[in-house]
């Protein structure tokens, strides 16, 4: 397998990175949604790689090796020896069709020697829990699905997201690895710090939260925020994910991120599922330690990659935006700290994104996941 | 230098040498403000958080405080219910114990203790019911076969069922056990001091099967043993032997010296009874001062029953000393032998009562044996008892009327009503035939009302100066108000008292007592006559002349009749004129059927005549209220 990066500003148009990028028959390029909407960088992919798939979303900043960027398109070309690969695309017209959507995806792709599905998903019309819940279901839960949902920046107003075409609006996009060739690693981890009482949910309806122990969950956060940060919601909020866990289960453990919210219900529209009965706590980062939860997702992903990998590997990052506006200036620290822990002969290439998809670090079942790292790294054998 | 600032300056750098101070700028009062924001919310959330956990930790506080308020409110309330269980179990009168499923003591309350003897020690929770068992048996609360019972015991327990049983112990008394298995294999059981319900059980058969005065056996047992001997005599042929006893003159004791000396008398009579008899026979009281005995016969059935009679006879009449008083009564027997008098208990006990009868007809004090003619006698009497009961509905009685004459006048003073049956087969019968029979069976009451009613209505018809006479039987006497029926009789026939006579004979107060006295006064003083009847065939006492002020005296036919040839009767004759000349009371000479009768009765004294002499009693349509003459022939007698 081989591996080039790319990258495209305004000013300089593309520039390649060093590498190979002869039959590429993969391509990856995240972007905001400014730069991705008019199409045009799509159109100049396909004129570069006209054999390979090419998927693509916005995102909430792109990552490239150690580096964070706005103004930049990240993108990587890969070349497959072994592997076969094939793309799958649904609108998400609505989130309550989340689960039947990612069920289209996973028939689509299902397949006896499927190994992998890296998913790419619209971020705001979208229920991710019960997209994954839907792909799994179809696939299997023991095939690994990674991914994230799309974003725009501090604005959740539209995520665009393509495989195979410019990138739009309400669109789930996923592309399968199949053969005994390809290696899949993935990590997954936070780093963030409860603090405060634990509370109950004690009103949602699927991931649309109203109550905290009968009080409304947005006076809580804007009582949090204060006044000032209270007017940035729903971005703001993300600068206290909120952890849920079932009481039966407290080990298995989910950190969800706010989506949206609704001043006149005093409610929150998260990435997904927040239960009725479930036992929530506040979050809050510190920047050294959003830090070292990258660095165990980034190891936990090496360490899952498997053996006999040869050749050139790709790590694909999704983090959360949430970590990003917290971090600020810092947010290069989480960046680094992964990279750390793969070396510079690894391609490092990703999004800040609304949400996470990887399994869960304890019951290996795929899951959305909230405010965290998520690292896939792919390779391929020795032929 | 700081990695962010290196990095600041790197994104400032354009080229070599190059440095966008104004980009650098930017970028470090950015991190600044990034800085300061994160400083503020990181502030913020920290006081917030510190609140809400203070809050958090105040109303766990007062959540501890109201569980721990609630808790000892429970507690104390467990407490009080516990006490009032306690109190519960400790006041029950019945003894409780609980056991759990491996047979170990859970509770038990004092009384169980004490039921068994059991101490403090032997009774602590969790000691086994093997053990109490036998500290039960060591302390002598157990049955006699101590070893069987606790192994039987034990076999109930484990037997997992609810089952009652009442266990004798060795002192006497009855301890019931109710005992319910739980749900959990334990099991619970109260026991129950039952020897007075016992006690009481065992009194009231015996009263069931005795008499209460004299603890003999009473009728119903007497039954019972009849049935048994004749199963014996039907299956051994053992033959036996019924005797029926009647107290004579028990009665007058009864009535003269009271209940509490009566009673006496009988339960002396009943030791006697049974005295006289054997431990194999039965003796019973019957009520009143009547008994039984059931004998078993020997060989000679007949002599030994004569001989049993005899000494019952014997016994019975011999002196009695009760309460001071000096008594002396006798008995009347009656005796059916099985199976000669009779194959079952029914014809037995009424062959044996017609014996008795009787006894006691034949003059009392004295034994009989059934024989067959007594239970022909007995149907002849049944049917006769019929056809008098139904001669009152048919009109079948008729009044005849004899004159009683005034010696000096010749003139009918009164008229006596005489009851005639004129039977629809057997002809005209006599007041004697059917007189006693109507005073054994109460029927004399309605037959008495009848005469008094026709005889206040003939003479209602008479003329004013003739008074009726009607005769009083003794029995009528014992009905609660006579009064009444002749206040009834002579408003109804418009007859004046005045015009009545009553004839009464001195039974009436010889049974008598002060009532039959009172009765007679108060009939006097509505203006009826009183007649003494057949004065000098009884006792003929002269105190009842001083009991009661009568208007006349009926001197005995028999007097009259021998008036001619025996001295003795004219004397009496003579004296009883004498004495009510006396006492002013008239004296009616009875039977007079010749003037020669009439001449002597005049010369003795007697005011009024009775007799064929004046004609024969007829119906009172032949009645003729002429004077007779004075020199009237002698007059045929019939």
């Amino acid at each position: 397998m081989r591996v080039a990066q790319l990258s495209w500003s305004d000013a300089a148009g593309w520039a390649d990175a060093p590498g190979d990028r002869t039959n590429a028959n993969l391509v990856f390029f995240f972007g905001t949604r400014q730069a991705l909407a008019c199409g045009a960088r799509y159109q100049e992919l396909r004129a570069m790689f006209p054999a390979a798939h090419i998927l693509g979303c916005s995102t909430g900043g792109q990552i490239s090796n150690d580096d964070v960027t706005d103004d930049e398109i990240a993108a990587a070309a890969i070349c497959f020896d072994a592997t076969r690969l094939r793309v799958a695309c649904e609108p998400a017209s609505s989130p309550e069709g989340s689960r039947a959507c990612g069920g289209a995806i996973g028939r689509a792709l299902a397949a006896p020697d499927l190994a992998g599905i890296f998913v790419l998903s619209d971020g705001l019309n979208v229920n991710g829990s019960e997209l994954v819940a839907g792909i799994t279901g179809a696939v299997g839960k023991w095939v690994s699905v990674t991914g994230g949902l799309a974003g725009d920046g501090a604005d959740f107003r539209e995520t665009l997201v393509g495989a195979d075409c410019a990138p739009r609006k309400h669109v789930v996009a996923a592309v399968g690895f199949y053969g005994p060739a390809i290696r899949i690693g993935h990590g997954n981890a936070g780093g963030w710090d409860e603090f405060g009482p634990r509370r109950q949910i004690t009103r949602s309806r699927g991931n649309v939260l109203f109550e905290f122990d009968r009080e409304p969950a947005l006076d809580l956060y804007e009582r949090y925020l204060g006044e000032d940060e209270a007017r940035g919601l729903p971005g703001s909020g993300l600068l206290f994910p909120l952890r849920i866990f079932d009481p039966e289960r407290p080990d298995h453990d989910i950190v969800r991120t706010i989506l949206a919210v609704d001043h006149q219900a005093r409610s929150m529209t998260f990435a997904g599922d927040v239960p009725e009965g479930w036992t929530a706590q506040l979050m809050r980062g510190n920047f050294d330690r959003l830090a070292v939860g990258a660095a165990t997702a980034a190891r936990q992903a090496a360490d899952s990659g498997g053996e006999n990998r040869s050749g050139d590997q790709v790590a694909i990052l999704v983090s959360c935006i949430g970590r990003r506006l917290l971090m600020g200036q810092h947010t290069a620290d989480e960046i680094e700290a992964a990279r750390a822990e793969f070396g510079p002969r690894i391609a490092q290439l990703g999004f800040y994104s609304y949400g996470e998809i990887s399994p869960h670090r304890v019951s290996g079942v795929c899951e959305l996941h909230n405010q965290t790292m998520t690292v896939t790294t792919i390779a391929e054998a020795a032929g | 230098m700081h990695k962010l600032l290196a990095r600041q300056l790197a994104k400032a750098v354009k080229g070599p040498g190059d440095v966008d101070l104004q980009a650098l700028l930017a970028l470090v009062s950015e991190a600044y403000e990034q800085s300061d924001n994160d400083r503020h919310r990181t502030d913020r959330s920290i006081s917030l958080m510190i609140n809400e956990l203070e809050q958090l930790n105040r109303g766990l506080d007062q959540l501890v405080q109201e569980r721990t308020t609630a808790l000892r409110e429970r507690e104390s309330e467990l407490q009080a219910q516990n006490l009032r269980f306690d109190a519960a179990l400790k006041n029950m009168p019945y003894g409780l114990c609980m056991f759990d499923r491996n047979e170990r003591l859970i509770v038990c309350n004092e009384r169980y203790s004490e039921m068994y003897g059991l101490t403090p020690d032997q009774t602590k929770r969790g000691v086994t019911l093997r053990s109490i068992l036998e500290a039960r048996v060591a302390a002598g609360h157990s049955p006699e076969d101590a070893n069987s019972y606790i192994e039987q015991r034990l076999a109930e327990v484990r037997g997992c069922e609810p089952y009652y049983a009442e266990n004798g112990m060795r002192d006497g008394r009855t301890f019931a056990v109710n005992h319910r298995p739980m749900a959990d294999g334990g099991w619970v059981a109260i026991h129950q001091d039952i020897t007075a319900q016992k006690r009481a059980e065992s009194q009231i058969t015996y009263m069931a099967r005795h008499d209460d005065l004299t603890g003999l056996a009473n009728r119903a047992v007497l039954l019972e043993k009849m049935d048994e001997a004749l199963v014996r005599l039907r299956r051994q042929g053992s033959r036996f032997t019924i005797f029926m006893l009647d107290l004579d003159l028990f009665k007058t004791v009864n009535d003269s010296l009271g209940h509490p000396v009566g009673d006496q008398l009988l339960k002396v009579v009943a030791d006697r009874l049974s005295a006289c008899t054997r431990a194999i026979d039965t003796v019973a009281r019957l009520g009143g001062d009547e008994f039984a005995i059931l004998a078993t016969a020997d060989d000679d059935q007949r002599q030994a029953a004569i001989a049993t009679a005899n000494r019952l006879l014997e016994a019975v009449a011999a002196p009695y000393d009760v309460e001071g008083h000096q008594l002396n009564i006798g008995t009347s027997i009656g005796i059916a032998l099985a199976p000669q008098h009779g194959a079952d208990v029914d014809q037995l006990v009424k062959n044996a009562d017609l014996a008795l009868y009787k006894a006691k007809s034949e003059g009392r004090d004295a034994y009989r044996f059934f024989e067959d003619a007594l239970g022909v006698a007995a149907s002849t009497r049944r049917a006769h008892q019929i056809e008098l009961r139904n001669a009152l509905t048919s009109d079948e009685f008729e009044l005849h009327y004899h004159p009683i004459v005034d010696i000096g006048t010749r003139e009918t003073a009164s008229i006596e009503a005489l009851i005639r049956w004129r039977h629809p087969e057997r002809g005209m019968i006599a007041p004697v035939d059917f007189i006693p029979l109507a005073e054994e069976t109460g029927l004399i009451n309605p037959i008495g009302d009848w005469v008094l009613r026709k005889a206040c209505g003939d003479a209602a018809r008479w003329p004013s100066h003739i008074k009726v006479s009607v005769n009083l039987s003794a029995v009528q006497f014992r009905k609660v108000c006579p009064i009444d029926n002749f206040c009834k009789a002579l408003k109804d026939s418009g007859l004046p008292p005045e015009r009545l006579e009553l004839e009464i004979t001195e039974t009436v107060l010889l049974q008598g007592n002060a009532e039959n006295v009172e009765t007679l006064h108060k009939l006097r003083l509505m203006g009826i006559s009183i007649v003494l009847d057949d004065f000098g065939t009884g006792y003929s006492s002269l105190s009842y002349l001083r009991m009661f002020p009568f208007d006349k005296i009926k001197i005995d036919r028999s007097f009259v009749h021998e008036l001619a040839k025996n001295a003795d009767c004219a004397a009496i004759v003579s004296a009883v004129a004498g004495l009510g000349r006396s006492l002013r009371i008239g004296t009616v000479a009875e039977g007079v059927e010749t003037e020669d009768q009439l001449l002597l009765v005049h010369a003795a004294g007697c005011t009024h005549v009775q007799g064929f002499l004046f004609g024969r009693p007829c119906p009172a349509a032949g009645l003729k209220f002429e004077r007779f003459a004075a020199h009237k022939q002698k007059a045929k007698v019939a």
